[in-house]
């Protein structure tokens, strides 16, 4: 019999409208879920049962009472541990944060703490957000549902791990240049990265502002469709933030034209992969899309683009961290200049210190011209050629990452060949544009791939109805037994 | 590519141990090596997005934090003020 954590957010929502199970229930199952998996995978960083419990009795009680609740009421949730949630630790997976408890929730957590929905707790991440496998934490190392021996991807890698292992049917993760993709496609599940602007940044701790994202998690279509459909939105405290609402998600692609883009499958891409993408492109094409070919010359230079873009607004954004404020604080004994110092040496790990350094090197004097400003310059020339491909199609089909999940440990000691993996996401973050990351398969050792739609911008309702279509095609997405 | 390494740790206050200066020297050279390849573009155009003009909210006083709220996660404070290591004589 399917066990109640199995079930969907939409499932779960219904069965609680029917008042065949209670929120109670639900909560219930879904902790002890985390506690039967979790020494297997360490998705969490914070577990907070106490609070999810207390929220469930609220609905149950609003339903005792007869009132109406909220569509995502009772519904589980992991939130990545770089959104602020009011009185609950926010780390970011750093030493730096540690200890810091957000005074104020995000815009987001306002919107879903508004509908009653039931926060389990804070999940693991690469260290403010850099890293796609999720190792680069300062707590802990999540593993991938479907081989623990490997990596979940990253940077929201918990959030991907504990949707995939049943632990919650939603997580919100962050996006900045694949990293709710990546974990989306290495975990086997459906991710979106939306529009920039489309979900309000407050609250989120910034890695590059241009770039950030909040995104939605779920198992399937609906579930991505219900959470995103709650936090998209106009805020007034996120001046990028744009008013945006999720239309009807038909589940079609009669009519539509989908491209590919040679450049997306070149020889760096596995061929199980490659074939798999293809495969699932044919599939469109059987449900009535027109596969068309389309050209985007400049994506062999996203990936330096990228970097230099995301380290300069990296090394701006995280000299906040300065020992003084909130966070770790080291050598109080010496001089302002030993306290920055000791406090940025030791609360920053390995790879940010590297973004950092390469972020203040690149907007240096007399090397501004040669990097950022010819990276910014880039990122135009990118988004042009997206949008005149969308003269051509409708949306893009895509690889979302060059290989399935890699081994823990595998990348760790090359920088390039790590960044190397984010090659087919980080085009869609530069110009500005939605993605989204569903199943389209698995490799020989069975190991899930995933499939990359990217539409122009605010299209987010056409990509789900996109995913969706192939997800009904396919008779839903595969879960991991555990 | 010869990338000044205490010169950067510096400017980004951070201490780089003598024995990691090579390693770092040489990561950051193969990423920026990676930039090298970039094309040179030659371009009037505004490096700001024209298509996303921010919008600013109205200039309207309102609640904010309570100070005692926001000092919680102070690593030192008294009066009501942050902490610092004295910085004048």
């Amino acid at each position: 019999m399917k066990k109640l954590y199995e079930y969907s957010a939409t499932e779960l929502a219904a069965l609680l409208r029917a008042k065949e199970v209670s929120a109670a229930e639900i909560a219930t199952s879904s902790l002890d879920r985390i506690a039967a998996v979790e020494d297997q995978i360490d998705a969490y960083l914070t577990v907070t049962a106490d609070e999810a419990l207390a929220t469930a009795k609220r609905v149950d009680e609003k339903i005792a009472a007869g009132e109406e609740i909220a569509p995502l009421a009772g519904i589980p949730i992991a939130i990545k541990d770089n959104i602020c949630t009011k009185s609950i630790k926010t780390t970011c997976a750093s030493r730096m944060l540690e200890n810091f408890v957000p005074p104020y929730d995000a815009t987001v957590m306002e919107k879903l703490n508004a509908q009653d929905i039931v926060v389990t707790g804070k999940v693991n991440m690469d260290e403010f957000a850099m890293g796609g496998s999720c190792e680069n934490s300062y707590f802990k190392k999540t593993k991938n549902p479907w081989d623990t021996s490997r990596v979940p991807g990253g940077s929201s890698g918990g959030s991907a791990a504990a949707v995939a292992a049943c632990e919650v049917p939603l997580a919100l993760g962050s996006d900045t240049g694949g990293s709710v993709r990546c974990p989306a496609s290495f975990c086997g599940i459906v991710g979106l990265k939306p529009t920039y602007g489309a979900v309000s940044r407050y609250g989120l701790v910034a890695f590059a502002s241009s770039l950030d994202q909040i995104g939605p998690f779920g198992r399937t279509v609906d579930d991505v469709s219900l959470l995103y459909g709650a936090i998209c939105g106009r805020d007034v405290r996120d001046a990028t933030s744009r008013e945006t609402a999720l239309g009807k998600v038909e589940g079609s692609v009669k009519g539509l034209r989908l491209g590919i883009p040679k450049e997306y499958f070149g020889e760096g891409i596995s061929a199980e992969v490659k074939a798999s993408v293809y495969a699932a492109a044919e599939q469109l094409r059987g449900l009535g899309a027109e596969i068309v070919e389309i050209s985007l010359p400049s994506t062999d230079y996203a990936l330096a683009a990228y970097y230099i873009i995301s380290s300069a607004e990296a090394s701006s954004n995280l000299a906040r961290y300065d020992g003084v404020k909130y966070g770790f604080s080291g050598n109080r004994e010496g001089t302002l200049n030993d306290l920055y110092l000791s406090t940025r040496s030791q609360g920053f790990g390995a790879e940010v210190k590297r973004r950092i350094m390469l972020g203040t090197y690149v907007l240096s004097s007399g090397y501004y011209d040669a990097y950022y400003k010819r990276a910014k310059l880039l990122q135009n020339v990118i988004a042009k050629e997206f949008a005149n491909a969308f003269t051509k199609c409708d949306a893009i089909l895509t690889p979302v990452n060059p290989t399935t999940a890699f081994r823990l440990g595998e990348k760790c000691d090359d920088p390039v060949q790590m960044y190397a993996s984010d090659v087919c996401t980080v085009t869609v973050n530069i110009a500005g544009l939605p993605g989204i990351s569903f199943p389209c398969g698995k490799d020989g050792a069975g190991l899930p791939i995933g499939m990359q739609v990217i539409g122009p911008k605010f299209s987010e309702t056409r990509l789900l109805s996109i995913a969706k279509s192939y997800e009904t095609a396919v008779g839903g997405f595969a879960v991991k037994e555990m | 590519m010869e990338i000044d390494v205490r010169h950067i740790a510096k400017l980004a206050k951070l201490e780089i141990p003598e024995q990691e200066i090579p390693k770092m020297e040489q990561e950051l050279s193969s990423i920026v090596s990676m930039v090298e390849k970039l094309p040179e573009l030659v371009s009037k155009d505004s490096l700001l997005d024209p298509e996303n003009t921010m919008e600013l909210r109205p200039d309207v006083v309102q609640p904010s934090f309570a100070r005692d709220e926001m000092l919680k996660n102070a690593p030192d404070t008294a009066a009501g003020c942050l902490m610092v290591p004295k910085v004048v004589e």
